[in-house]
């Protein structure tokens, strides 16, 4: 629908656009300094927004690079010492970050769950609700993600709380003694997934909820007259209609996860205890900020900004083969 | 945690020729099947294949309901909470009462919750408008023209995206600290003045603004500056509404990058409120007023605004 409006490359074929009356809609602007103002405009309208990126991600990006291969602790009188490769070395063979390299991977495939498997069910199971029924229901299963992370943090220590807390309340009854949960390592990781979770469900439940809506039930239709059964029509035309948003949910939950969990695991469990929550953005903060070790943080950083962005790739390369377009 | 829930995917290309149809598309279907829903009854010949349907949907009822409680019952909890008496706050009724404001005046007493609101709400609405104007303006330059590198230039804002901010946040923080602007609030605005999503998102229905618009704005001697201000951007308000609200909500809850920044500083919420829940321990009544404060301004925004606000967040994860 949209074409590109002849950019300045062609300007001179701007006089080509004919206006209604016939005529030529404007002249062409007289001599080549005028011309090569016109040709600056777009660069002006993109600049402000090009140098913020620039200033504070990509040049700080470069900066991180620089200070990975570099011993320095965060102090400005302190002198940086050229390292080498030490850093990467020193931070391959950390525990801690094995352990959260691990923690990062549970983290991921319990949100596939959460925010890409159950809410494909859940939207496909409730498919029949429709109307002023389905506004409610959604509008209250949103509510969840609004919620600011202190307070997230808080309500749920208060739920889990040994003292009055409602869910041990509720698993005692259910002769599940549940002790601080927060605090056993057994579960402190269990505890941020619950809270993330509840937080990101309802974020895929309407995700899908919407993708579903953009798919026309013709298809359903015409299949069902050409004697489709309702699971025919479910794997064999829904799904696949459905799946540029559910790969979309997917690469989000991979490569994002590890954003959400930060905050509740900074004000919950702090990583804790003995790193059994902790992620891996959680850590490079802690090397950065806990133990002043600009070097290491930097280092751990580049490795995973490097994997990410190939799992990105493969999965944008993915994105394009498995999605069916519906036009 | 939202803010960074919000940037679209280098993918979201393939997809955009579909969008504006996509979208109204899917508007239309809702709509569709609500007034089959309303229509069906009112037809009495219809009515017990209407029984039908009703009791065919009982179980997704259920199942909805069950998820909506899951999702509500904490927040209503919180609410529960924060209006009994300070004594009360280990009561396991689930029925809300007595009502008490005993707890907001508490942290009222021990923490400047109204200048932390104020100025909260200070950063939000500069940092949302801020990024917004910056947004209009490069979105406007890259579906308005053709140049060269705009290929480049445009990869910069998607590939901003495979960044995390934990990878950038060391320099980034001594920048701001070299600036002077440590515990400031500017400092927390600053570095995010530039949403690489609302310039990605403005583009794509920039790219659907009718191009005869334009021309004719274009005809009448307007200038790009004043084609932009009088005639796209009028023409875009409610797209903007919701990208804007979006964006406030996600600066209102940012957390790691503030927390940075403002180490000394209790100025803002969600760092003042992280002293109080410390200092507090297990004072559940109060801590969950303290809570109910944070989450007020988001919730009475979600309330009037709903429609806007679901559809900017829900589209983020569409495309």
């Amino acid at each position: 629908m949209f074409t590109e409006v002849p950019g300045p490359a062609a300007v001179s074929s701007k006089t080509l656009v004919v206006g209604p009356d016939g005529l030529a809609p404007e002249r062409p602007a007289g001599g080549r300094r005028a011309r090569a103002a016109r040709r600056l405009v777009p660069y002006l309208y993109v600049l402000p927004a090009v140098i913020l990126l620039l200033v504070w991600t990509y040049w700080p990006l470069v900066q991180t690079a620089g200070l990975s291969f570099q011993d320095w602790n965060l102090i400005p009188t302190k002198p940086k010492v050229f390292v080498g490769v030490a850093k990467y070395a020193k931070v391959l063979s950390l525990p801690e970050l094995h352990q959260a390299l691990t923690n990062t991977v549970l983290y991921i495939v319990a949100f596939l769950g959460i925010s890409v498997a159950l809410p494909l069910a859940f939207a496909l199971l409730s498919r029949k609700v429709q109307g002023k029924a389905r506004t409610f229901y959604q509008a209250l299963i949103f509510v969840p993600f609004l919620v600011t992370p202190v307070a997230t943090s808080a309500v749920w220590r208060w739920l889990f709380a040994p003292e009055g807390g409602t869910i041990p309340a509720i698993a005692a009854t259910l002769g599940m003694p549940l002790g601080n949960v927060f605090r056993d390592p057994d579960s402190s990781m269990m505890s941020v997934i619950v809270i993330v979770g509840w937080q990101m469900l309802g974020f895929g439940v309407l995700v899908v909820s919407a993708g579903l809506a953009g798919i026309s039930p013709d298809y359903a239709a015409a299949a069902s007259i050409d004697g489709a059964n309702q699971r025919q029509i479910t794997w064999r035309i829904v799904l696949p209609l459905l799946s540029p948003s559910l790969v979309f949910l997917a690469l989000m939950t991979i490569l994002l996860s590890a954003q959400w969990t930060y905050p509740i695991i900074d004000l919950v469990t702090q990583g804790g205890p003995g790193n059994s929550s902790t992620n891996i953005y959680y850590l490079l903060y802690q090397f950065g900020f806990r133990n002043f070790d600009a070097g290491l943080s930097s280092a751990a950083g580049m490795l995973f900004f490097v994997g990410f962005g190939l799992v990105a790739l493969v999965f944008v390369e993915l994105s394009e083969k498995l999605s069916f377009h519906d036009n | 945690m939202a803010f960074v829930l919000t940037r679209p995917a280098a993918h979201t290309r393939p997809a955009a020729h579909t969008h504006p149809a996509a979208h109204t598309a899917a508007a239309q279907v809702g709509v569709a099947r609500e007034a089959d829903d309303v229509v069906a009854p009112s037809q009495h010949r219809l009515a017990s294949r209407s029984r039908v349907k009703v009791i065919s949907a009982a179980p997704a009822h259920v199942l909805l309901a069950v998820l909506a409680l899951v999702s509500i019952y904490p927040v209503y909890w919180m609410f529960v909470t924060a209006f009994r008496p300070a004594g009360d706050a280990l009561s396991t009724n689930p029925l809300p009462g007595p009502v008490s404001l005993e707890n907001f005046l508490t942290v009222w007493q021990q923490i400047p919750i109204g200048s932390m609101l104020a100025s909260t709400f200070g950063m939000a609405l500069t940092l949302a408008a801020a990024q917004l104007v910056v947004a209009v303006l490069a979105s406007y330059g890259f579906a308005r023209w053709s140049f060269r590198g705009k290929k480049v230039l445009y990869l910069l804002f998607v590939g901003s995206w495979l960044v995390p901010f934990q990878v950038t946040m060391i320099p980034n923080y001594l920048l701001v600290s070299q600036l002077g602007l440590l515990n400031t609030v500017a400092g927390v605005v600053l570095p995010q003045l530039c949403s690489a999503f609302a310039v990605m998102m403005l583009r794509q229905h920039l790219e659907s603004f009718p191009k005869e618009l334009l021309d004719a704005a274009q005809m009448d001697g307007r200038s790009s500056w004043q084609t932009l201000w009088q005639v796209v951007v009028p023409n875009l308000r409610p797209a903007l509404a919701a990208l804007a609200i979006m964006l406030f909500i996600s600066a209102w809850n940012e957390y790691l990058w503030p927390s940075l920044i403002m180490q000394k500083s209790t100025a803002l919420i969600q760092i003042g409120i992280r002293a109080f829940l410390g200092a507090e321990g297990n004072n559940w009544g109060a801590i969950m007023a303290a809570s109910t404060i944070a989450c007020l301004p988001i919730f009475l925004i979600y309330i009037f605004l709903q429609r806007y606000v679901v559809d900017a967040f829900v589209r983020s994860g569409l495309k």
